[in-house]
């Protein structure tokens, strides 16, 4: 079929079928011409008239010849289809809408998943051109390898160095200093990305030099909310940790910058070059001579530069500078870097691996379930298909009107749930508080990319559930349905048959949903359930961070050993001590510690100053708190220090035995337990606190370049009010500025509070299974009992009891409940060892969560009872079938 | 061949076959619909000599064309099918 038919046989389609006047009078004047020439022969005019007729054959054959060939057969009997669907629909709302709806909820909870992973994996860089160029070396490296990777690189790449992103303190003229995030690059960052600046300029290498006047870039967002879009803003200066600061350049619009290190997109760039006055982060020369790996890698590959080419120069390099020649795998990995978050693969494969399982048995049991629907509803509409099948329509044909009536109700449902899942973030990014890239780049909702995929697993969809019951409806014992036998449709009662293996499947599904859902969201959340194990009342504290309010190391450690005092000779405060972190702050079991006897343990080790527990009220259940003679001490290698564990890791490291002067190892270091203190952190999976070990903040740690700055925490009648602190801080020094003060009942309050969002997403999923399965059983249950009720009708008459009856109904529910939550159980179950062997962040999660007896007993217990009740509901209809009626039908 | 309307098509197949070919000639305006879509002949109403308005058929270049290649196609399929049909010159009878 040459295109230009196909075009006209498609425009045909769009012509309604029906009368044709061209035809018609084409038809007409051919009728007249042969009438003349039989005339002309000499016949009569009645015999022409006559002849011409019988010449011409059938009119009405010839017109629906030409019509046939007008037209596209495939889409003529499409549009009938949908046609005689949407008839349908129309006739029984009812099951139109559940249908939707369920489908609406399925398709629309997929549709949420893969936005959300869409926004924050999957979105290209924004902002930058070719960011399918870009790439990362995964781990930080030292400077020195940075300058060695970009001379051996020219002609393949361009590189740039960046740090981790980290808080500045930054003051705009007129008001105080505000916290910041920021980026430590090397001056061809902006070069590498290849984006032009909307006001003056980048970095340049010949004009930042070390030393020079410190000078700062800051994106399109920063110009717009911090400095009122100011077209004049070049050459205005800030305050940036204490310093001043020129800006010197503008971002273009969109561009958000690049993440390292962290999740936090930086406002504001400063130049390696600026210096330590600056940037706390660059102290000891760690952009000069440092092995200190401090500095995540951007590259830009050139045209033809692959990326596993670039990492094996890269490797070859590094094996070179460290000279580890010998090691195995590979000392730097490479990985792709024009996302918004940068994955590894590992990672990318088993984030898209986890939620397009998730998907899949969302979409699964969707379709189980729709397809015992379906089947049911096939077997009411028996003699409809019997009549087709016996008038002459093919098999095929019927086949094909149900997939469209499945397909149509799968597009319609496909467009509820993406427009319920744009609703549902139009409204989260209504309620959302903070905005950052990450979260807009989320809260934006279904893009064309989703919108596209949404419409591709709706086809799927319909093809799931449509297909396998429509070849089973069609198979039809046509005598015994024209007969009306009204069993006739349903088809024999078979163990394996399709509406048993459907609902064994949304069992197991369900079961899979709810096991998951249970082990990530209840279990990672049970946390909050935790005692303390000492009174938060009187407790609050604040942070200060003087290496960003511009104090040198030196003044910077006076202060903070200063404060402490300062602030406890204030009327109602009884203690005052410094952290690392807020007190009870959540934290991960990150550390890898080990203990003779003992094989590795994973610890959060916490940096607490003197007096830290007696402050808190916490209890020493052995040993001491840590003094001022522990702050003094340095950390030199080799010498042992002092830890102090909760109560947690002294169970998990020494069991019942006396921890107290234990030895536990952590790389190269040791430390040698000299206390053991009741303190039951947030973070705690099941009701089990988290294992910490104290260890000591040192003078070194005061003067340092802790991101967070240092909190200093008050035990206190009444919090000490912001005024007076701050009073009492500029008294000490005047460039001090305390951020995030709080009580530590309100600070826990916050941190327990459970994003609604994120709070209701678990267990709506797992509602959802529970939900459809125990529908699909009920269904499957009527119908199961409709089939059955002569046999009943019998058993009754013969004097079976009621329990009999509901025993005989309720047995084959209970084999296929069975069924399908061990199946479901043992999927879950693979599920989450393949998770654990997959990632070890994964494993660490959930682990201690496997174990649980509510979960893994609870869970289970609950579904069985629920589908039991599912089973119930229909199967009582059995006890009132009437003998004489079931029997009467024969 | 000038143009010709569909009465006349029927005829003159029926008349060039010796009235070998009898066909309902009805059934030839499907195949005129299809030799439009294809693009080898176009169609226009017009007035016959009779003083009759019919609609006239006249065949395009790319009608001919196509129709050179088809009469070429069957010359030799025929002609093969006549050698392969036709009594053998020699050996077995």
């Amino acid at each position: 079929m040459t295109l230009r038919e196909l075009w006209c046989r498609f425009s045909g389609v769009l012509r309604r079928r029906g009368f044709d006047p061209d035809l018609e009078n084409e038809m007409a004047s051919h009728l007249e011409q042969a009438k003349a020439d039989f005339l002309q022969r000499g016949k009569s005019e009645e015999e022409a008239e006559r002849l011409a007729r019988v010449k011409f054959g059938s009119a009405v054959a010839a017109k629906e010849r030409v019509w046939e060939q007008r037209q596209m057969p495939a889409i003529s009997s499409f549009l009938q289809d949908a046609q005689y669907a949407a008839r349908r629909m129309r006739k029984s709302p009812g099951f139109t809408l559940v249908t939707v709806a369920t489908l609406a909820l399925g398709i629309g909870l997929c549709s949420v998943i893969s936005s959300s992973l869409n926004g924050v994996f999957l979105r290209p860089l924004p902002g930058v051109p070719e960011p399918d160029r870009l790439a990362m070396i995964w781990a930080p490296v030292p400077y020195p390898w940075f300058e060695n990777f970009r001379d051996r690189g020219k002609g393949l790449w361009t590189i740039a160095a960046t740090m981790a992103s980290a808080p500045l303190g930054v003051a705009v003229e007129g008001s105080g200093p505000e916290r910041i995030i920021g980026a430590v690059v090397s001056p061809g960052y902006f070069a590498t990305l290849q984006v032009q600046p909307l006001l003056g300029r980048w970095f340049d290498p010949r004009l930042e030099q070390a030393g020079g006047a410190p000078v700062a870039v800051v994106t399109e967002r920063f110009w717009r909310t911090h400095l009122g879009a100011d077209p004049g803003a070049i050459g205005r200066t800030l305050r940036v940790n204490g310093h001043t600061a020129t800006i010197i350049g503008v971002g273009p619009r969109n561009f958000i910058g690049t993440v390292a290190g962290s999740l936090n997109f930086p406002e504001m760039f400063i130049s390696v070059t600026s210096g330590a006055t600056i940037a706390p982060e660059l102290r000891d020369d760690v952009s000069s001579h440092s092995t200190k790996p401090l500095f995540y890698l951007l590259l830009r590959l050139a045209p033809g530069t692959s990326l596993a080419a670039a990492e094996a120069r890269l490797d070859a390099t590094a094996r070179a500078l460290a000279n580890q020649r010998e090691k195995k795998g590979r000392l730097i990995r490479l990985i792709p870097a024009g996302r918004l978050l940068p994955l590894n693969k590992e990672k990318l494969i088993l984030t898209l691996g986890f939620d397009g399982a998730l998907m899949f048995v969302i979409l699964g049991l969707t379709c189980a379930n729709l397809g015992g629907l379906m089947l049911a509803r096939g077997a009411a509409r028996g003699r409809e298909f019997a009549i087709r099948l016996s008038i002459g329509a093919g098999r095929r044909r019927l086949i094909r009107q149900l997939l469209t009536e499945s397909s149509i109700l799968a597009v319609l449902g496909g467009v509820a749930g993406l427009a319920a899942a744009k609703t549902l973030f139009g409204l989260l990014s209504r309620i959302q508080t903070e905005s950052n890239p990450l979260t807009d780049s989320l809260m934006s909702g279904p893009d064309l990319k989703v919108a596209l995929f949404t419409f591709l697993i709706s086809s799927l969809t319909a093809l799931g559930f449509g297909l396998a019951p429509a070849l089973a409806i069609t198979r039809l014992d046509l005598v015994s349905v024209m007969k009306a036998d009204p069993t006739a449709g349903l088809g024999r009662y078979r163990r394996l048959g399709l509406s048993n293996t459907f609902v064994v499947f949304q069992v197991a599904a369900a079961m899979v949903l709810v096991l998951i859902m249970g082990f990530f969201v209840l279990g990672a959340r049970y946390g909050s359930k935790t005692k303390p194990g000492f009174d938060t009342a009187p407790i609050s504290f604040f942070s200060v961070d003087p290496a960003r309010d511009g104090l040198t190391p030196s003044e910077s450690a006076d202060v903070l050993r200063r404060i402490p005092k300062r602030l406890a000779r204030l009327a109602g405060v009884g203690a005052v001590t410094l952290a690392e972190q807020p007190p009870l702050s959540s934290t991960f079991a990150d550390t890898m510690v080990s203990v003779p006897s003992l094989k590795a343990q994973a610890v959060a080790m916490q940096k607490v100053g003197p007096g830290f527990f007696s402050a808190l009220g916490a209890t020493m259940l052995r040993g001491e708190d840590f003094t001022d003679q522990d702050l003094l001490s340095g950390e030199d290698s080799g010498k042992i220090v002092p830890a102090v564990i909760n109560q947690t890791a002294a169970t998990d490291f020494f069991g019942e035995a006396d921890p107290l002067g234990r030895r536990i190892q952590q790389d190269q270091r040791t430390f040698q337990v000299t206390g053991v203190v009741r303190y039951a952190p947030r973070a705690s999976f099941m009701g089990r606190p988290i294992p910490i070990m104290f260890v000591p903040l040192t003078v070194k740690d005061l003067e340092g370049d802790a991101t967070e700055g240092t909190t200093v925490v008050i035990r206190a009648r009444t919090q000490i009010s912001m005024p007076v602190l701050r009073r009492e801080l500029a008294a000490i020094d005047p460039r001090l500025t305390p951020f995030h003060s709080q009580t530590t009942p309100g600070y826990l309050a916050e941190s327990d509070r459970v994003d609604p969002v994120d709070a209701a997403f678990g267990p709506t999923i797992g509602l959802f299974g529970v939900v459809l399965a125990c529908f699909g059983l009920a269904g499957v249950t009527a119908q199961n009992v409709q089939r059955r009720r002569k046999e009943i009708g019998i058993r009754t008459a013969l004097g079976a009891q009621r329990w009999q009856v509901l025993r005989l109904v309720m047995g084959e529910c209970g084999v296929m409940v069975a069924v399908g939550a061990s199946l479901g159980f043992a999927a879950a179950w693979a599920f989450v060892r393949v998770l654990c062997a997959a990632s070890a962040q994964i494993a660490l999660l959930i682990s201690p969560v496997v174990s649980n007896r509510a979960l893994t007993v609870g869970v289970p217990s609950l579904l069985i009872a629920l589908a039991a009740i599912a089973c119930y509901v229909p199967a009582r209809r059995a006890l009132s079938f009437d003998p004489l009626l079931a029997l009467r039908e024969e | 061949m000038g143009p010709l309307h569909g009465y006349g098509i029927a005829r003159r197949i029926e008349q060039s076959s010796g009235d070998e070919v009898l066909l309902n000639q009805g059934t030839i305006y499907a195949s005129l619909v299809r030799l439009q879509q294809r693009g080898w002949i176009v169609a226009e109403w017009g007035t016959s000599d009779n003083n009759r308005r019919a609609k006239y058929y006249s065949i395009t270049r790319s009608g001919r064309k196509q129709l050179a290649a088809e009469t070429s196609y069957w010359q030799r399929l025929s002609a093969v099918v006549r050698r392969v049909l036709a009594p053998s010159e020699g050996g077995e009878q």
